[in-house]
């Protein structure tokens, strides 16, 4: 009775890290338990209806869930948390959509009386057909997705067994010459197979991409990838050129600029969504072929509407990949019953101790304003307070002394407003990259950066995701999209990529001082302090004035 | 009927009537009597004909049978269909069916043969035949039969209530008998039936009654008969054999099957549309049994999962120290925001979802916590004109005991109180909802309920839990649930409609009385409390109950703590086994960088205090996660802490070192609380800062406050002082109120408490149970008096009263000298007296003294040393035999 674990009223686990029965306890919750908090002692874990599913869903049963409570708890776990994780689980498969040999999809029950209570909601009705025998009910084929998002909302999530079909055949096969999928990689390829379809937690930097095109290479047939934007289309492209048996011809891009559809085709989700006369016209894309497999980049940004389309393609294996599976949206639900239940995930100082992904410092730049700034921020309108005490002069000469100071090291500065970064550009000498940037002079600039003939990169938020920058060392944010965490976690994805000198990256967020801006950089900081990154608070004065700060 | 006349000509010595009996018992027994019917003592009778009297009310008869076991009731069911007196073999063959019945195959139309009159298997007639004297020695125990083997007696009351009729069917499914039911019908049709069912015809209607009801009765004859029956008519029968014995037809133009048998009596007519089938028939075709299903033994008690007894005591241990947590922390809510009591008493619905919010539970286990505590006597209304419900003085008290005594306090109120939390939320007859903390949820059975199924838990192996159904069975087997909550009108049956309804099951569906809800709320709350862990019946909840920690237990109603003294013995001993199971209070906490600090387990209570004021608590359980916030250490500063108090607190409180993060949280409120001031006495707002003044009067959000510069460094106010503070927080700042001197005031909560209150005392059911010294003061007072009453006399001279009964007549010089002579040999004598009001009464009393006109004796009939004016005896006699 001196395990690691403390179990909370509120269904919170608190797992004590230096505890020598830590990693074993990790290991043991780990398949139930969303990892919420990862602060340097206590690591907070939460169950969740949704979490024990997933483990349901990966072919875990309560007794193991509470064995692995009992076992590692410190206290006595209270006997009503127990009951309630038996019963949440029991309600998993329940319900399980099946191929019926005659009547095509199906709604098949081990348990008549839930079948009758959720036929009963108006919700469900619409979504079912004739009722074949006392267990068993048709689903109309294009309600797959549907009828799934609605069983989870009234708390009886069905399990989808009704198979994939398996597309139409491609050979696809990686080039493993001088690199190789790393462990963790391959157990979440694995993962995502034998499941069928779901989502790979990794953190920045950690090889999703790789994860993406390892999964492509066990489906071996046509793939749907859908990313957030054109430049993640390209490194897309680019790295499976690089990766595995697929040439240019093979992959086609599907964006604002061009519209091939090839065996591998790789989407935007802007063009997707991109409205015309009421309608959708690229959503034919996902019947324009067989696809076998289709590959959801960044799943927390899926757009409502992918949603909406990915509904009516649960016949098809779906891989979602993601960092975090925090939508600031909430929707985790429908990520759970549309794309699949969470697969693989990695907290990501585990895989920083594997050397995987860079170590970094964060270090909060707090810079006193000026006199005249106070008071031009405290007249300023309530609406214009965050972006005038963001872009102060004071920041920017902070930021002007960082870049300073980090000279020789790739460094990017990243912000929200444009004329901010056009002043830091000029001041810098710098170029800047923003949305107004042609896609092909931001490719030339990415590259020059790569090759090292750039040291500073000042960039907007067009370059918040999925840029792939080897070598940048040092990132400086200046300003954001408000209090938004996982914009927060993006930016400090720039700099994980593991160094070739193994040097640590440095991520500054440059804050002024009691002013708005303070709070917002609390706000963003939350995730990543929750994952373990502890922010140091330097004042700007006295990084100024001490150079080994 | 059979003869009342029959035991009076019996043999000799065979008691006549109920008194005559008790007369015949040992003390012992009349103490057990007493025990099990403790309504009885209540005045103390003064002699056994009225203790007999008493024990045959109707009241208290009602109440002795609804408190017998399910076997014993059917036992007292199956003598009230039988004939008084009922000789205890023919109970036998009521119980367990005459061995030698027609079976299926010797009966001829076998096919008709009603399902149900298959005999019971041999193993169950064997443990009837075995039971069978444990229920009648029960029955007898408690007065309720008497008389010997060969004559058993129900007591008239119980007969009545037992025994059916058409408003109140019995459980037996038996009808009335043919002679009950054939009263009122004409002589001609009762020849008419006679005729039909071949027997000799007779003018007088009670032979011909008679000589109908011996041929239902006669085996052989009845077979013959039946044999002859059309078809369907046998299904008509099996439709009523096992009750509700009336079935509807049309009595004008019956189906051919229901004629053949109306012509016989098979069936009589009740009602134009209605049939009944006689007893006699019914008990033929059930092969002679009363119930369909007797029950002679209790239902099992399976275990339903096994535990290792120390995970049980762990978690039961736990489970009790979040019940002390829950109940500090819903005090802890009412004393700073205390809620009105509604003026019909209790807490308003929304007060109840409030305070189940800030606990984090269900409405249900609020209502029960807040039970819990009002029982204990830790909360009560403070009857202020504007009444509210406060923590009482008793609380503070309560705060300062060990943890172990504080769950003790708790639970033995538990145990105790009648006023039942389950209620809550439920609705009373007049369908007004019931209130928690309000009227009306006293159910007094529910301290016995409690203890009972406690007890019944602690009969399974230890570290296993029970059934929660197996636990209501058995419940329901030693308590069946009274015949009141059986659905008033059964719907009489038509033989050609629905099928029967088995006789024994005719309650309400098992499981909605009022004891089975109180036992399955017993099994909640018991859980909630740590007396059980996982279901099982921990150790400590072992010791509560007064049990040994190991071993069976023992049997049905025994070793129960019946005095204050015990039960405060066995809570003691249970807090001393749960004392070591508690986790020993911490005195540090692990400070983390995301700005909480996690205490992994429970923390003394100053540093508990004081984190609680400097961080909001995020979570609880078994450890506390607390998160600092601008707000919360704000409002440590306001309390009076200063930055470097803080710092030091959590260095000192602190594992690890303190966040860099946490050290500038603080530090940055530090630096800007108390940055403004605020004056009462016109409002004011200064500040060193003027561009944080000028921010304030610049933001829209200030307007309310109508906020005027005074000075580069000062606004003033029209607002009142803390309308300004509350307006300027809500902007963002930390603004602190500073008094006439310019001193900061320290503003805190204060805690509100009730005038000294007490608990509210359990309403039991009935008189408490009489301990052994009352009981013998009782038995031996009932003695005397029986004694007074019936002991013959010596014929007294001159014109005393000669017949047993009257007040004895003596001279006064005749009474003087006998007393004397009484006081000098110390012998008793008999006397009468007459009271100060005027009431004659007799007496046995032992003179001690005689002295100034005044007698100074012993009374045995009041068991105690009385003095008597020798002028309102009205006479003496002495006692014929030696006076025990």
């Amino acid at each position: 009775m001196n395990g690691p674990l403390i179990v909370q009223s509120d269904k919170t686990l608190l797992l004590e890290v230096d505890h020598e029965q830590a990693d074993a306890c990790r290991r043991a919750i780990a398949p139930f338990a969303e990892l919420e908090r990862a602060p340097e002692h206590i690591h907070t874990y939460r169950v969740t209806p949704l979490g024990l599913w997933n483990a349901r869903a990966a072919g875990h049963d309560a007794e193991q869930v509470v064995d692995a409570l009992v076992e590692f708890s410190r206290y006595p776990v209270p006997h009503a948390l127990l009951v309630d994780v038996a019963e949440t689980m029991a309600r998993y498969g329940r319900l399980r959509l099946l191929k019926h040999p005659t009547h095509g999809l199906v709604l098949e029950t081990s348990d008549r009386p839930v079948l009758e209570e959720i036929l009963r909601s108006k919700r469900v009705q619409p979504l079912v057909g004739a009722r074949i025998d006392p267990d068993t009910v048709v689903v109309h084929p294009s309600e797959r997705g549907q009828i799934k998002q609605t069983l989870l909302k009234l708390g009886w999530p069905a399990e989808d067994l009704a198979g994939y079909v398996d597309g139409e055949a491609h050979p696809i096969e990686l080039r493993e010459d001088g690199w190789g999928l790393r462990p963790y990689q391959k157990q979440a390829v694995e993962g995502f197979w034998h499941g069928g379809s779901g989502v790979v937690v990794l953190p920045c930097g950690a090889g999703k991409t790789l994860v993406g095109a390892g999964a492509m290479a066990t489906a071996k047939s046509t793939t749907l990838i859908l990313v957030t934007n054109t430049v993640s289309a390209r490194q897309w492209k680019h790295e499976l050129v690089r990766r595995t048996s697929l040439t240019e011809e093979e992959i086609g891009e599907y964006s604002g600029t061009r519209k091939e559809i090839r065996p591998v085709t790789i989407a935007t989700y802007q063009v997707l969504t991109t409205k015309r006369k009421g309608i959708y016209p690229h959503l034919e894309l996902f019947d324009s072929r067989d696809w076998g497999l289709i590959v959801y980049d960044e799943v927390h940004l899926l757009p409502a509407p992918v949603f909406k389309f990915t509904a009516d393609l649960q016949a098809r294996r779906r891989l979602g990949l993601t960092a975090t599976l925090v939508r600031e949206d909430g929707r985790e639900s429908d990520v759970f019953s549309l794309i699949g239940p969470k697969r693989f995930d990695a907290p990501w100082k585990e895989i920083e101790a594997q050397g995987y992904i860079a170590p970094a410092d964060c270090v909060e730049v707090r810079v006193n304003l000026t006199e005249t700034e106070r008071l031009a921020y405290a007249t300023a309108e309530t609406e214009e307070k965050y972006r005038y005490c963001a872009t102060t002069g004071s920041k920017r000469r902070v930021t002007e002394a960082l870049v300073a100071r980090h000279r020789g090291q790739q460094t990017l500065v990243i912000g929200q407003y444009i004329d901010q970064l056009d002043e830091l550009g000029e001041h810098l000498d710098a170029p800047v990259i923003k949305g107004e940037t042609t896609n092909a002079q931001r490719e030339k600039l990415f590259d020059a950066f790569r090759q090292g003939e750039l040291s500073v990169l000042v960039v907007s938020k067009v370059a918040n995701f999925s840029i792939d920058l080897p070598e940048a060392t040092v990132a400086i944010q200046v300003s954001g999209t408000f209090g938004s965490r996982q914009e927060e976690a993006q930016r400090l994805g720039r700099v994980l990529r593991p160094k070739a000198d193994g040097h640590p990256a440095v991520f500054y967020s440059v804050v002024a001082r009691d002013t708005i801006d303070q709070d917002f950089a609390a706000h963003r900081q939350r995730f990543l302090a929750e994952q373990g990154y502890a922010y140091r608070i330097v004042d700007a004065g006295e990084l100024l004035a001490d150079e080994d700060v | 009927m059979a003869a009342e006349t029959g035991p009076a000509d019996g043999g000799r010595g065979a008691p006549r009537t109920l008194a005559e009996e008790l007369r015949t018992r040992p003390d012992d027994a009349l103490a057990t009597l007493l025990r099990a019917r403790p309504d009885l003592l209540s005045p103390v009778p003064n002699d056994l004909t009225q203790l007999a009297t008493r024990a045959g009310t109707r009241a208290s008869v009602v109440r002795a049978v609804e408190r017998l076991d399910r076997f014993a009731l059917q036992t007292a069911e199956a003598l009230a269909v039988a004939p008084d007196p009922c000789p205890y073999e023919t109970l036998r063959d009521l119980m367990t069916g005459t061995g030698d019945q027609p079976g299926p195959d010797d009966q001829p139309g076998s096919g008709g043969e009603p399902a149900g009159a298959a005999s019971l298997p041999d193993g169950l007639r064997a443990r009837i035949a075995e039971e069978l004297p444990r229920a009648v020695a029960t029955l007898r125990r408690q007065a309720l039969v008497w008389g010997g083997d060969d004559k058993l007696r129900l007591v008239r009351t119980a007969r009545e209530l037992l025994t059916p009729s058409p408003g109140a069917p019995s459980p037996t499914g038996l009808g009335p008998t043919v002679q009950e039911a054939t009263a009122g019908t004409s002589p001609g049709r009762l020849q008419e039936l006679l005729a039909t069912a071949g027997l000799p015809p007779t003018h007088d209607p009670v032979t011909a009654v008679a000589a109908l009801a011996g041929l239902f009765g006669d085996r052989a004859r009845m077979a013959a008969l039946l044999a002859g029956a059309p078809e369907g008519a046998l299904a008509v029968l099996a439709k009523l054999v096992w009750g509700p014995p009336y079935g509807e037809v049309s009595v004008a133009a019956p189906s051919p099957p229901v004629a053949w048998l109306l012509e016989r009596g098979l069936l009589l007519p009740s009602g134009p549309r209605n049939v009944v089938l006689p007893r006699e028939v019914a008990l033929h075709l059930r092969g002679g049994r009363a119930h369909r299903a007797p029950e002679p033994l209790p239902p099992p008690l399976p275990p339903a999962a096994e535990h290792r007894p120390q995970a049980v005591d762990s978690t039961a241990a736990g489970q009790a120290f979040t019940a002390l947590d829950t109940v500090e922390e819903l005090m802890g809510q009412w004393e700073t925001a205390a809620p009105q009591v509604l003026r019909a008493g209790g807490l308003s619905v929304r007060d109840l979802k409030r305070t189940a919010a800030a606990l984090d539970v269900t409405e249900q286990t609020a209502a029960f916590w807040i039970e819990l505590a009002y029982a204990a006597g830790l909360l009560a209304s403070d009857g202020e004109t504007d009444e509210r419900y406060a923590p009482t003085p008793a609380y503070d008290d309560w705060l300062r005991l060990a943890p172990e005594e504080r769950w003790a306090g708790l639970v033995s109120a538990w145990l105790a109180a009648t006023r039942t939390a389950g209620l809550i939320g439920a609705r009373d007859a007049k369908g007004r909802t019931l209130a928690a903390l309000g009227p009306e949820l006293d159910r007094s059975p529910a301290p016995e309920v409690r203890r009972r199924l406690l007890t019944l838990l602690a009969a399974v192996p230890s570290g296993a839990s029970a059934d929660a159904d197996g636990l209501l069975a058995r419940l329901r087997w030693e308590r069946p649930p009274h015949r009141g909550a059986a659905p008033a009108v059964p719907a009489p049956s038509s033989p050609s409609g629905a099928g029967s309804v088995p006789g024994s099951a005719s309650s309400a569906s098992p499981g909605d009385d009022l004891r089975s809800r109180l036992a399955r709320w017993t099994l909640t709350e018991a859980e909630l409390l740590g007396v059980t862990g996982r279901g099982a019946l921990s150790s400590h909840g072992r010791a509560l109950l007064g049990l040994p920690p190991e071993g069976p237990a023992p049997a049905a109603a025994a070793a129960q703590p019946t005095t204050p003294a015990e039960t405060a013995t066995a809570t003691a001993n249970a807090a001393r086994l749960l004392a070591p199971l508690l986790p020993e209070p911490l005195d540090h906490v692990l400070l983390q960088a995301d700005l909480t600090a996690v205490a992994p387990g429970p923390l003394e209570r100053p540093l508990a205090e004081t984190l609680g004021v400097l961080a909001e608590v995020e979570s609880k359980g078994g450890a506390t996660v607390y998160r600092f916030t601008p707000a919360s250490v704000r409002r440590a500063l306001d309390a009076g802490r200063a930055a470097d108090d803080l710092h030091t607190f959590l260095t000192a409180h602190s594992r690890t070192p303190v966040p860099q993060p946490l050290a500038y949280l603080i530090d940055d409120v530090a630096r800007k609380h108390g940055h403004l001031r605020i004056g009462a006495a016109s409002a004011y707002v200064r500040c060193d800062d003027e561009a944080l003044l000028v921010e304030i009067l610049a933001d829209r959000r200030s307007a309310g406050l109508r906020l005027r510069r005074l000075a580069p460094t000062v606004l003033a106010s029209q607002a009142p002082p803390d309308a300004l503070l509350d307006g300027l927080r809500a902007m963002g700042y930390a603004p602190a109120a500073e008094s006439a001197e310019g001193d900061v005031l320290i503003t805190r909560a204060e805690a509100q408490r009730t005038p000294p209150r007490t608990a509210p005392t359990p309403v039991p059911d009935g008189p408490p149970r009489p301990d052994d010294t009352l009981l013998g003061a009782a038995v031996r007072a009932i003695r005397a008096g029986d004694l007074a009453a019936t002991a013959p006399h010596k014929p007294v001279p001159a014109a005393a009263g000669t017949a047993s009964g009257r007040l004895p007549r003596t001279t006064s010089a005749d009474t003087l000298a006998t007393m004397q002579a009484a006081a000098l040999t110390g012998s008793a004598v008999w006397i009468g007296y007459v009271n100060a009001d005027g009431a004659a009464s007799q007496r046995v009393i032992a003179p001690v003294r005689v002295e100034g006109g005044f007698v100074t004796a012993y009374d045995h009939t009041a068991d105690e040393v009385r003095t008597y004016p020798l002028h309102r005896i009205t006479g003496v006699a002495e006692l014929a035999d030696e006076a025990g």
